[in-house]
């Protein structure tokens, strides 16, 4: 417990001190960048929850995001609230969106179930895009009428941000010192004996994928928020979860400090490709997906995953 | 009748999607592996064809259909050899997937930046205007030929698994590959030849569909969807289900374009939601 607040208290300061300070000393857009960093974290953690500590991949976290984002933009237009108060209808519509999605998708195994959560995300898409109401295939910016001081909203979408980017990480750290969080692992480890030893798997499951839906959608919410315009093309991007993904890859699956490290290391690279080497931003995803490719094949476990190997159980077939 | 025709238009649409879950289903039924890369192969079978009937424009683009199928034979089985068969030995679930995926970025980010966005199409030529009148209807001759050989292509695959030599060392592979490998039989020999076959079934049918839809390097994700769910609604596991499902998956889209112009996917993405929610086992089923 001692080790708990040891770690806990230092991580939990400097955030605060950082969405307290940083907005006096330094400019929009760096403070944008930083936002959309900590918000890139947050959704790799909710990934990372799923893949690295359950077991379940997904390729169609962009449904969860975009899911958040619309949830937000529809609710602050309907109420005429500012954004701020109706953020925390974003990870509600997610959560109830995965718990929908569920019992569907359970019924697909491994890469069907990634797929097959890909394919809600190209439904999503294809209805979104169709839908008027929701801006159509052009989009629709953030209804501001509920703002009451519009100079302060970027300082606001980057404290937001902060909380949303430290406290989704909050929650898997407190998840995995939990039983529950050793049930996923033991699900993720070994399905059978998970069972064997009474542990529920299928709602193990559904609670993992309903947090994962509905931190994503946070995080989404707030992302979109402080980008103020919204559209299905790039909500329902499959690069979203390119992103995680590789992230998490890099950094180190099933670990709480993977997405952190890689969503660094990502942004890192695209700023080094995009503005040092000036290349266009094809060659960046190319370098990634190489990347990635070299990642599974050497060390499955992520860079950091090479140094603290740990020991594993063997899988049963 | 206009109904009708939709219908029959679908299903002729149908033999090239069930083509696209082919692919995919061989590879998963011997490797127990989801290509993710797929629906990038299907695209390069397309690119390749443009090259193919740019550089040789007095053949017929017909004629170089079995050009593309080989080099997708060799690109499938270097692709297993290179990369797939390592990912594999590790064992675990997740690792040829994140493989493949990579695969795939790397894939459609290079055809973005060696052939540009643009949407493209192969003019086929003089077949693919032609038509014939049956019972009142009017069916073009090129999708009869395309899905004449999608049949042909499901019926020599049959053949092959059931009744050869080959195809009886695929079957134990899959199976139970160490006890194959103890009879002398090299699994990932037997894997690069089954990833071979489903690249080259996958740049063919890319290939064919080029000559009637137009494609950009993107198109990749939603043909490997279209194969996901063929896959998914004829059955985990049974080719001839894959057919059934290709035909049922074309008829859907084609319905759906003509009652709502621009969702025909939705309609096909609404029939694979159904197929979940009412037969999770699919068309044929998996006797598992």
């Amino acid at each position: 417990m001692k080790h708990t607040l040891v770690v806990a208290l230092p991580v939990g300061l400097a955030a605060a001190l950082a969405a307290v300070l940083l907005p006096h000393l330094l400019d929009g857009g760096t403070l944008r960048l930083l936002a959309e960093l900590l918000l890139a974290m947050g959704m790799a953690q909710m990934w990372n929850l799923l893949a690295g500590y359950t077991g379940m991949l997904s390729l169609g976290h962009q449904l969860f995001v975009a899911a958040g984002a619309y949830a937000l933009f529809e609710a602050t237009q309907r109420l005429g609230l500012a954004p701020a108060w109706t953020l925390p209808i974003a990870p509600i519509v997610g959560g109830l969106l995965a718990a929908l999605l569920a019992p569907l998708l359970f019924r697909l195994r491994d890469a069907y179930f990634a797929i097959g959560l890909w394919v809600f995300a190209e439904i999503g898409a294809l209805l979104v895009s169709k839908s008027a109401a929701l801006g159509g295939s052009a989009g629709k910016p953030l209804d501001l009428s509920g703002v009451e001081d519009l100079e302060a909203l970027g300082t606001l979408s980057f404290r937001l941000a902060v909380l949303v980017g430290v406290g989704l990480l909050g929650v898997v750290w407190a998840l995995m010192r939990s039983p529950l969080g050793l049930a996923l692992r033991t699900v993720r480890d070994n399905e059978l004996a998970a069972r064997s030893i009474g542990v529920d798997v299928w709602r193990v499951r559904l609670v993992a994928f309903v947090v994962s839906g509905a931190g994503c959608a946070l995080a989404g919410a707030a992302h979109y928020m402080g980008a103020m315009f919204l559209a299905p093309d790039a909500a329902f991007d499959i690069n979203w979860v390119v992103m995680m993904m590789f992230a998490t890859l890099i950094g180190g699956v099933g670990t709480i400090a993977g997405p952190v490290l890689g969503v660094l290391a990502w942004f890192a690279l695209r700023e080094l490709f995009a503005t040092g080497l000036g290349l266009p931003g094809g060659w960046y995803l190319i370098g990634m997906g190489l990347f990635a490719m070299a990642v599974s094949l050497y060390a499955p476990r992520g860079l950091r995953g090479v140094r603290v190997r740990r020991a594993r159980p063997p899988r049963s077939h | 009748m206009d109904w009708i025709a939709s219908v029959v238009n679908g299903a002729l649409l149908g033999g090239l999607y069930g083509l696209f879950g082919l692919g995919l289903a061989l590879v998963f039924g011997v490797m127990r592996l989801v290509n993710l890369a797929h629906g990038e192969f299907i695209v390069m079978g397309a690119f390749l064809g443009v090259g193919l009937v740019a550089t040789l424009p007095q053949v017929p683009p017909m004629a170089l259909a079995p050009v593309v199928a080989l080099a997708g034979y060799g690109v499938g089985w270097v692709l297993q050899r290179g990369v797939v068969n390592g990912a594999l030995r590790r064992g675990d679930a997740l690792t040829p997937l994140m493989l493949t995926f990579g695969l795939s970025v790397v894939l459609r980010n290079g055809m973005v930046s060696l052939f540009g966005a643009d949407p493209r199409a192969i003019d086929g030529g003089a077949l693919t205007s032609a038509g014939v009148d049956v019972a009142g209807l009017r069916l073009g001759i090129y999708p009869l030929v395309v899905l004449a050989a999608a049949v042909l292509l499901f019926a020599a695959l049959h053949w092959l698994l059931r009744h050869s030599e080959t195809g009886r060392v695929m079957r134990a592979t899959a199976d139970a590959p160490e006890i194959a490998r103890l009879m002398g039989v090299s699994p990932e020999r037997v894997f690069a030849r089954v990833t071979g076959l489903a690249i080259a079934f996958a740049m063919l049918a890319g290939f064919l569909l080029a000559q009637r839809t137009s494609f950009t390097p993107f198109s990749g994700a939603e043909r490997m969807l279209v194969a996901f769910e063929v896959v998914i609604i004829g059955g985990l596991g049974s080719f001839w289900g894959a057919l059934a499902g290709g035909v049922l998956l074309g008829i859907a889209q084609v319905v759906g374009q003509k009652f709502d112009s621009n969702a025909g996917a939705l309609y096909a993405h609404g029939l694979f939601l159904l197929v979940l929610l009412f037969m999770p086992r699919g068309l044929a089923g998996e006797r598992r």
